[in-house]
């Protein structure tokens, strides 16, 4: 192993030392494979369709919530930038209110404060779309903050010396930059997103984590459809972050 | 609108707020203790050691927190409070481990070897070159953490812990009064991250005055 005297930091690997790892990693997923082959798997295989629906349910959860966070989440990142004095401290307000709010707590809040003014119930779906894009919104928003004050402020005093106008300048000379920028962020974001939907399912809507839930309780087999789970999630957000970053072909460059 | 539902419930919100209290507080001594060892070994000079602890930290990044507070509570069968004590704590800990990391990263490689030079140990390096430029930059994003830890301590009410989020709901089935409740909750919340964001700065102060 390369392991020097007075070196800091990991060193540069040997041969060696990646064939100890590729060992390592091998001698690891044997191990795994062997303690889940011990498992009933029938009950996963059993309801995979049900569990691959359910799946798609948190896909949809997390890309609407996204879609409909992402422009707002701009909106209040602008408005907290420049807007006027009332808006800015309405948008720091939701901005810090949301965020300082356990997740759960978001959801239920919608779940009871709709209700609160309107006098009715809102549907499962509707409370659940309104709360992660609250949240996706808030959290995107002091993304997109970064973003913006990493974009040197002379290019939009030469933006306005030349003559364009606001809007001009956020658009085609600020926003692009800072969306360039704030891509790691943003990744680990929807990621968060997808993660978060994991909990919406205390509003009563059927995503992959309540479907495992259910599926246990009539069958009870916790280490398959607990594995299942985990692995549904972990595949899921590692694709959601390759995914993202293949979109960008400058990515590794960047780093 | 009734506020008046709080002061009746006052009793329950407040041992919701002890069980909030004690869950944050032992998953902040866990997650920290936990985050400081994968951060070492991912700066150990072994690569198979740092990239157990990267494949870790991948790891537990892309699974959420209620799915290892379930893992260990229905499959591992701890108790309810171990279970959301350790789950979260291992939860929080690959992000503390990446917020130390990059503070190591931060303080050029240069300096400890110009120190090793001169003839210092490795602990006399860690104390009088590394940790005083550490602190200052894992500062700020480690409060961040910490308030992350307070706000996902709410997941613990889903193996049935009577905290603060699991009182909301309780006051929301026995009166329907979930609004009130849910406000008056979200205000203790801001209160808890606000003080951990001041104790935070403070302890900062203290420690870069030195």
């Amino acid at each position: 192993m390369a392991v020097r005297e007075g070196t800091f930091g990991p060193a540069e690997p040997t041969a060696l030392d990646r064939w100890l790892w590729r060992g390592l990693v091998a001698a690891g997923l044997l191990l795994l494979v062997w303690l889940v082959a011990r498992e009933r798997w029938e009950v996963v295989f059993a309801s995979g369709a049900f569990l691959l629906k359910s799946l798609g349910v948190s896909w949809l959860l997390t890309v609407t919530s996204v879609a409909i966070g992402l422009p707002a989440g701009i909106l209040l990142a602008v408005l907290r930038a420049g807007g006027p004095p009332i808006l800015r401290h309405l948008a720091v307000a939701i901005i810090e209110l949301v965020r300082a709010t356990p997740q759960l707590m978001v959801i239920f809040w919608v779940f009871f404060a709709v209700p609160a003014f309107t006098g009715h119930k809102v549907p499962a779906w509707t409370a659940a779309i309104t709360s992660l894009s609250l949240i996706a919104a808030s959290y995107l928003a002091e993304v997109v903050r970064a973003g913006l004050a990493s974009v040197p402020r002379i290019q939009v005093e030469s933006g306005l010396a030349t003559g364009l106008s606001r809007a001009q300048i956020l658009s085609t000379i600020v926003l692009p930059q800072a969306l360039r920028n704030m891509l790691p962020a943003l990744i680990a974001t929807i990621v968060m997103m997808f993660k978060i939907t994991s909990l919406i399912y205390v509003v009563g809507i059927t995503d992959f984590f309540r479907a495992v839930i259910l599926i246990n309780n009539r069958e009870f087999e916790p280490v398959a459809l607990y594995t299942t789970l985990a692995a549904g999630y972990f595949i899921c957000c590692s694709l959601l972050s390759w995914l993202i970053r293949s979109l960008d072909p400058n990515y590794v460059l960047a780093q | 609108m009734r506020w008046s539902v709080i002061w009746d419930y006052r009793e329950a919100l407040l041992s919701g707020l002890a069980y909030t209290l004690a869950i944050t507080a032992l998953t902040m001594i866990g997650a920290t203790l936990l985050g400081i060892l994968v951060a070492c070994l991912h700066q150990h000079p072994s690569y198979v050691v740092g990239r157990l602890a990267e494949t870790y930290v991948e790891v537990i990044r892309n699974i959420p927190s209620v799915i290892k507070v379930f893992f260990l509570y229905f499959v591992a069968g701890l108790d309810a409070m171990p279970a959301a004590v350790l789950g979260l704590s291992i939860h929080q800990s690959s992000y503390i481990a990446d917020v130390l990391d990059a503070g190591f990263r931060s303080v050029p490689r240069e300096q400890s070897e110009a120190a090793w030079a001169c003839g210092h140990s490795r602990l006399q390096i860690l104390h009088h070159v590394l940790l005083p430029q550490v602190v200052t930059t894992v500062m700020p994003p480690l409060t961040s953490q910490f308030i992350e830890i307070v706000k996902n301590s709410a997941v613990a009410m889903l193996l049935g812990i009577k905290e603060l989020t699991f009182q909301t709901q309780n006051i929301d089935v026995e009166t329907f009064r979930g609004f009130e409740a849910a406000t008056a909750v979200t205000v203790i919340y801001l209160a808890l991250s606000l003080t951990i964001a001041g104790g935070m700065a403070l302890i900062g102060r203290q420690l870069t005055w030195r």
